[in-house]
């Protein structure tokens, strides 16, 4: 305690600075987070009490969640979800993959052009594309299948785009020895690249399967008949019960993010730094 | 680019592969001419997959929706679809909504700024004495609804805002019907979007502040610079990379990305279209109306609009960026 507001001493400052600090991040960390806290708060509470305010739900109760498995039928829901992202997820690491080794491995003509299509594509938004893309996905007969959903997306611009980064500080040498020991480019890539590529291979796929279990657009437009994802059935309930049974929806939306909580929970660090940097390039 | 190792860097445009059916006599050169071809097909088989996907599925529809602005079709297979000039263009700038939901895009965007540049920036510079495990832990919550998905964090601010049981307005004594009111609809969009995206921000400028060199500062300060004036004058204009990129990403992923799904499940656009951006404004064109032919020139518009827009943001931040060279 001493010296605690004196501003000649140094140490006294930074003190005061540091509790500042503290409390700046823990404010602001408990307001982000209180919105998800309601969620499963009231997800937890029992059907009467749900228009309680004590912090605290209690007695807890699963009542709601049950409702939510019976009346929407959240667990195939989740299933057909975790399908979508994790095929979606992979086939855009595999299309990264093998496009970034491309433009890592070699030089040829067109190079830059085709690059810059990739690092271009997000220039085109989902609404602008969206027409189209539902007349094609019409005629292949592929509208309200979760087929519908994953096909068009098994592309990422960002993902080409963070993988040759990547590629590009790999140490070329040890692409020269393979090509010396007579291996050709595939075995190159899965012998000697995907190896030493572990770790950026780990984020980047957190990151797309994030990216593509909270997918809306895609879903709304081709599920339109079957709200057959997580997204879309929360949707539907909220337009079914004009909002009025919070118990069952708030459980169905806590179990919608449920799975992404638990992989940050695990890997906190690599998904936010998986976010991060993605964004700073 | 320049240090890259090639294998192969084929003179001329590497020609589709030749079946060499002439092989037998003349051998060696023959084949070893088509090994020479085939190798430089290589790195476009590696691309195919990837490069398939782009054309199929984002730069083929570009070109179709600017082929269909000027029909009128209902997008029905069996309707044919009749070519009508300029007149979808001319219907869409004679028609109210466009410049409203122009205008509504914009004050989003305004409206999301304080989420991704002014609290960032404040609790960064708050902050930075914290360190080590307490401040990953914090970093960690704030970052939190950014993986939220943006139909369950409707769904929760539904029942937060509920007129007469939510959370919001027993705690404050409002009476405000959140999705319902003018302005209290947009305000609600757009605070609910900077909620989802506040973390990101935060995170972000944190990184950009601990890679500003000390050094400075501490030139600074021994040459009699006061806090704020270091603050002003040395580390703001430092971070100015960060912001510019903050802002980048702001106008052009995050209201994009983010505001849609919240309109679509808690207002649909209204009411009376308070809440109806431009990308909402293209959805009800093209899914609720089926009008194809304005809904794509719509779609011209926008993307023309979005391309110089992002050209004009892009050309500015080289211009107002600072490098710490």
């Amino acid at each position: 305690m001493t010296n605690f507001d004196a501003p000649e001493t140094p140490g006294g400052r930074s003190r005061t600075r540091v509790v500042v600090g503290h409390l700046t991040l823990a404010l602001l960390g408990l307001a982000c987070v209180f919105p998800i806290y309601w969620l499963y708060a009231t997800s937890l509470r029992r059907p009467n009490d749900v228009y309680e305010v004590s912090p605290l739900p209690w007695p807890l109760s699963v009542d709601s969640y049950r409702t939510a498995i019976d009346e929407v039928d959240v667990l195939r829901l989740l299933l057909n979800t975790t399908v979508v992202a994790v095929l979606t997820a992979l086939g855009q690491l595999l299309t990264s993959l093998l496009a970034a080794y491309a433009f890592a491995a070699w030089n040829f003509p067109l190079k830059r052009v085709l690059y810059l299509a990739f690092v271009g594509s997000w220039l085109v938004p989902f609404q602008v594309a969206m027409l189209p893309n539902y007349v094609l996905l019409h005629q292949l007969g592929l509208l309200n299948t979760l087929s519908g959903v994953i096909v068009p997306n098994i592309v990422s611009g960002l993902g080409v785009l963070l993988l040759r980064q990547h590629l590009d500080s790999f140490p070329k040498e040890l692409l020269e020895a393979a090509r010396m020991d007579g291996r050709s480019s595939w075995s190159t890539l899965w012998m000697v690249v995907v190896p030493n590529l572990r770790a950026a291979l780990a984020a980047l796929g957190i990151l797309l399967l994030v990216n593509a279990w909270n997918e809306y657009f895609w879903p709304a437009l081709v599920l339109q008949r079957h709200n057959d994802v997580l997204q879309l059935g929360i949707r539907s309930f909220m337009s079914a019960t004009e909002g009025d049974d919070w118990g069952p929806l708030t459980a169905t939306a806590g179990l919608a993010c449920l799975p992404i909580f638990i992989i940050y929970l695990l890997l906190q660090r690599h998904v936010v730094s998986g976010f991060v940097r993605s964004g700073l390039r | 680019m320049s240090g890259m190792f090639v294998e192969v860097a084929p003179p001329t445009l590497p020609a589709p592969i030749v079946a060499p059916a002439a092989a037998g006599g003349r051998g060696r050169t023959a084949r070893r001419l088509a090994r020479r071809l085939g190798r430089g097909v290589v790195p476009y088989l590696y691309l195919v997959p990837a490069l398939g996907m782009l054309i199929v599925w984002i730069y083929r529809p570009l070109v179709e929706t600017a082929n269909y602005s000027f029909y009128s079709w209902n997008l029905s297979p069996t309707q044919p679809a009749t070519p009508v000039g300029w007149h979808n263009y001319h219907r869409l700038f004679t028609l109210p909504e466009l410049g409203g939901s122009v205008w509504r895009t914009l004050l989003m965007i305004i409206g999301l700024l304080p989420f991704t540049i002014v609290i960032p920036v404040v609790v960064g510079l708050l902050s930075r004495e914290v360190r080590g495990r307490a401040r990953s832990i914090y970093q960690a919550l704030i970052f939190l609804p950014f993986l939220v998905a943006p139909v369950a964090s409707a769904a929760v601010w539904q029942w937060l805002l509920s007129p007469r049981t939510g959370a919001v307005n027993r705690a404050t004594g409002s009476s405000v019907n959140w999705f319902h009111e003018r302005w209290p609809a947009l305000i609600a969009i757009t605070g609910i979007t900077g909620w989802h995206v506040l973390g990101f921000a935060v995170v972000v400028v944190a990184a950009g502040l601990a890679s500003i060199n000390g050094d400075y500062a501490e030139a600074a300060s021994v040459d009699g610079a006061s806090r704020w004036q270091i603050t002003r004058w040395l580390t703001l204009p430092l971070l100015s990379p960060t912001l510019v990129f903050l802002v980048l990403a702001t106008a052009l992923l995050f209201a994009p990305q983010w505001t849609f799904p919240l309109i679509d499940t808690l207002t649909q656009g209204g009411p009376v279209d308070a809440t109806t951006n431009v990308y909402y404004l293209l959805w009800e064109y093209g899914i609720q109306s089926f009008d194809a032919g304005l809904a794509s020139a719509a779609g011209v518009v926008f993307f023309l609009g979005f391309g110089l827009v992002a050209a004009v943001l892009l050309w500015i931040s080289e211009r107002v960026t600072i490098h710490d060279d």
